[in-house]
């Protein structure tokens, strides 16, 4: 275990060398003066020059992107363009809501998702069968934002149940998650249904129900186990994906979290913290992936020897 | 990922083995619906300026607003009742009225406005439908702009077809030869491309379109091709796998021991036997696309106003959603089908072409 641990860890460092290759490499490709461009469309020459000096912008490529990398080790990141506050400081108040809003979202696709799953895959081809596959299918195929604009239609200017935006009680928190969650639930209940029907058709099965045991304890007890193994990797890669996918939520239900400060950020030209924000995303998508790969190869030691 | 579990679908090289999945694909009553929805899309696209009763741009700032279905009389004051109340002003707006005395029927093929199609190419002034007379007929009813609805989905939808046919014209033109190379050649070759789509697979689903767009400017080319380079390593890493299934078989030991090089045979004969998970990726690819750049629209880092994208269609639509919810829902609707449509034919062409899944 600790020779896979170490070499997993070692797999996951040149993805986040990449992801900083591919944020440092934003404000250089961009149109523009990269001294500009992170001093803020309205910086004065003197600034420019400060940020110019600071950042090291005379210096080559590689001397910038060394610096760029110490910043990043010591949680430099400048400063916003708009606000002049630390990068860093901007981040560490945001994030922690988007993780809220994600987990609140994998708490309600797992919660929903596995028993569809389940139900649907102890009668395949059924219309109980269809009607939980095509909820799904609807559930990958739905723009997030616009299931949001319904949710919010319905439940908060129709009906008045939740309030229509921002962050507060967990009222607040029950339209934006259900929202973010429509595809991870989809994508759990499609793998749960597959990695069951899997399961049941297995000889150990079989064994089971010649033992004479039926139904619920064959389910529960010696089919569920197993096919839950491919679920967890599932389910962690989905809470990655919406660490990202918070982006689009967080915009239609004015939720602050990191995605709403990513969009206003670019709409405002604000590149610290885009670049901030895009690395704080995807170094945490690299880190969440790596603890499911971690948590797989315990609950499942064959991994571990590929 | 949404994507990996279509890396399962593996090529079988049987021949004469087209007429029989194209026979399984024909009996499955999902795809066809998928095939339908698709169809239809297309010839929305294909007969735009004949299908829409009105120009998608026109504008009418007295007819905002008006919910669906509702004809909207253009002809002056006269005190009857039905008076058109602008629901954002509470206001009767003037001269304007929902008048139920005199009934315009809708018709089939009328003259309306003419338009021109195709470059200049089609000039006509017909139309799939309207009302002859002093009366406007909204389908779908009108924005904040008074344009009507249905005139501008109908003209968006090229816009989602382009950026789904860009997108896997990008995935496939760079991402399969990207990763069957990999897959092929192995070594270092492979090592180093599989950390560079490492990489682009750490920013998940939008995030690395977002990125690309923030990088090199918002708006709708952009778009198209940031939705496209989202899509290469996702098309690299399933040819990649399937290669690696496809490359110790014997025919291709046959060509090399007939003397053929490695890269001629890579493309000649082992892509073509991993064509079926191409296929199916690019369909599911399509509806990808469609939604990622429908996101981007929606907020705001991609088409711009008036274009009439439906993201950004969407997007404004939220705007008013207390006084004309119809304004945000009918885009969702229509990006909602045609994405189910790519997704149902896409998942059944996984299953027509791979029966062991």
């Amino acid at each position: 275990m600790l020779q896979y641990t170490l070499r997993r860890v070692l797999i996951a460092i040149p993805s986040i060398l990449g992801v900083m290759i591919i944020v440092f490499a934003m404000v250089r490709l961009a149109p523009g003066d990269p001294a500009q461009l992170l001093a803020g469309e309205f910086a004065d020459a003197e600034t420019i020059e400060l940020i110019r000096e600071r950042f090291g912008l005379n210096q080559s490529i590689p001397e910038q992107f060394l610096r760029f990398v110490g910043g990043v080790v010591q949680g430099d990141l400048g400063r916003s363009t708009r606000s002049n506050r630390e990068v860093t400081a901007d981040l560490a108040v945001y994030f922690p809501n988007t993780l809220e809003l994600a987990l609140g979202a994998i708490a309600v696709a797992i919660l929903l998702g596995i028993p569809m799953g389940i139900i649907a895959a102890l009668r395949p081809n059924t219309p109980v069968d269809l009607v939980v596959m095509l909820g799904a299918l609807l559930g990958v195929s739905m723009p997030v934002f616009w299931f949001g604009l319904l949710a919010i239609l319905i439940f908060s200017v129709e009906l008045g149940w939740f309030p229509v935006a921002g962050r507060g009680t967990l009222r607040h928190l029950v339209l934006p998650a259900i929202t973010l969650s429509a595809s991870s639930l989809a994508i759990i209940a499609r793998m749960t249904r597959s990695s069951m029907l899997e399961v049941l058709g297995q000889d150990f099965i079989r064994t089971a129900r010649a033992k004479g045991l039926f139904g619920r304890g064959v389910v529960l007890k010696h089919a569920l186990r197993n096919a839950l193994v491919p679920v967890v990797t599932v389910v962690g890669l989905q809470f990655g994906a919406l660490l990202a996918g918070a982006v689009i939520t967080e915009t239609v239900f004015t939720w602050p979290g990191i995605g709403s400060l990513l969009v206003q950020s670019i709409l405002a030209r604000d590149y610290p913290v885009v670049q901030g924000a895009v690395l704080l995303i995807a170094v945490s998508f690299i880190i969440v992936n790596l603890i499911v790969d971690l948590i797989y190869g315990y609950i499942d030691p064959r991994i571990r020897y590929d | 990922m949404t994507e990996t579990p279509v890396a399962a679908a593996t090529a079988t090289a049987e021949p004469k083995r087209a007429p029989r999945w194209r026979r399984r694909l024909l009996r499955n009553p999902l795809a066809v619906f998928g095939m339908i929805v698709i169809g239809f899309f297309l010839v929305v696209v294909a007969l735009a300026p004949f299908i829409s009763p009105y120009p998608p741009s026109q504008q009418s700032l007295r007819t905002t607003y008006v919910p669906p279905g509702v004809g909207v009389s253009f002809r002056g004051p006269d005190g009857q009742s039905g008076l058109w109340v602008n629901p954002v002003t509470r206001s009767p707006v003037g001269g304007l009225r929902v008048d139920d005395s005199e009934a315009y029927p809708v018709r089939w093929f009328v003259r309306g406005e003419s338009w021109t199609w195709f470059f200049g190419l089609v000039e006509s002034d017909l139309r799939l439908f309207g009302v002859d007379g002093p009366v406007r007929f909204y389908l779908l009813g009108t924005d904040e702009q008074g344009r009507d609805l249905f005139s501008r989905l109908v003209h968006g939808a090229w816009i989602s077809l382009f950026i789904g046919l860009i997108s896997i014209a990008i995935g496939i033109g760079i991402g399969v030869p990207l990763g069957a190379v990999s897959g092929f050649l192995g070594g270092t070759t492979d090592m180093i491309t599989q950390r560079v789509v490492d990489t682009l697979l750490a920013f998940p689903g939008i995030l690395l379109a977002i990125v690309l767009v923030a990088t090199f400017g918002t708006g709708l080319g952009n778009v198209m091709i940031a939705v496209g380079v989202a899509s290469i390593p996702i098309y690299a890493r399933l040819v990649r796998g399937s290669v690696l299934q496809v490359k110790n078989r014997e025919y291709v030991e046959a060509a090399a021991a007939l003397g053929r090089r490695r890269l001629p045979t890579l493309f000649r004969h082992v892509i073509p036997n991993v064509m079926a998970p191409i296929i199916v990726q690019s369909s599911l690819q399509m509806a990808v696309a469609i939604l990622f750049a429908a996101g981007l629209g929606f907020l705001g880092l991609g088409a711009r106003p008036p274009q009439p994208e439906w993201g950004l269609m969407l997007a404004r639509g939220r705007e008013y959603l207390a006084v004309a919810p119809h304004v945000a829902t009918f885009p969702g609707i229509a990006i909602v089908m045609v994405v189910l449509g790519f997704n149902l034919l896409g998942d059944a062409l996984r299953d027509a072409l791979d029966p062991r899944m």
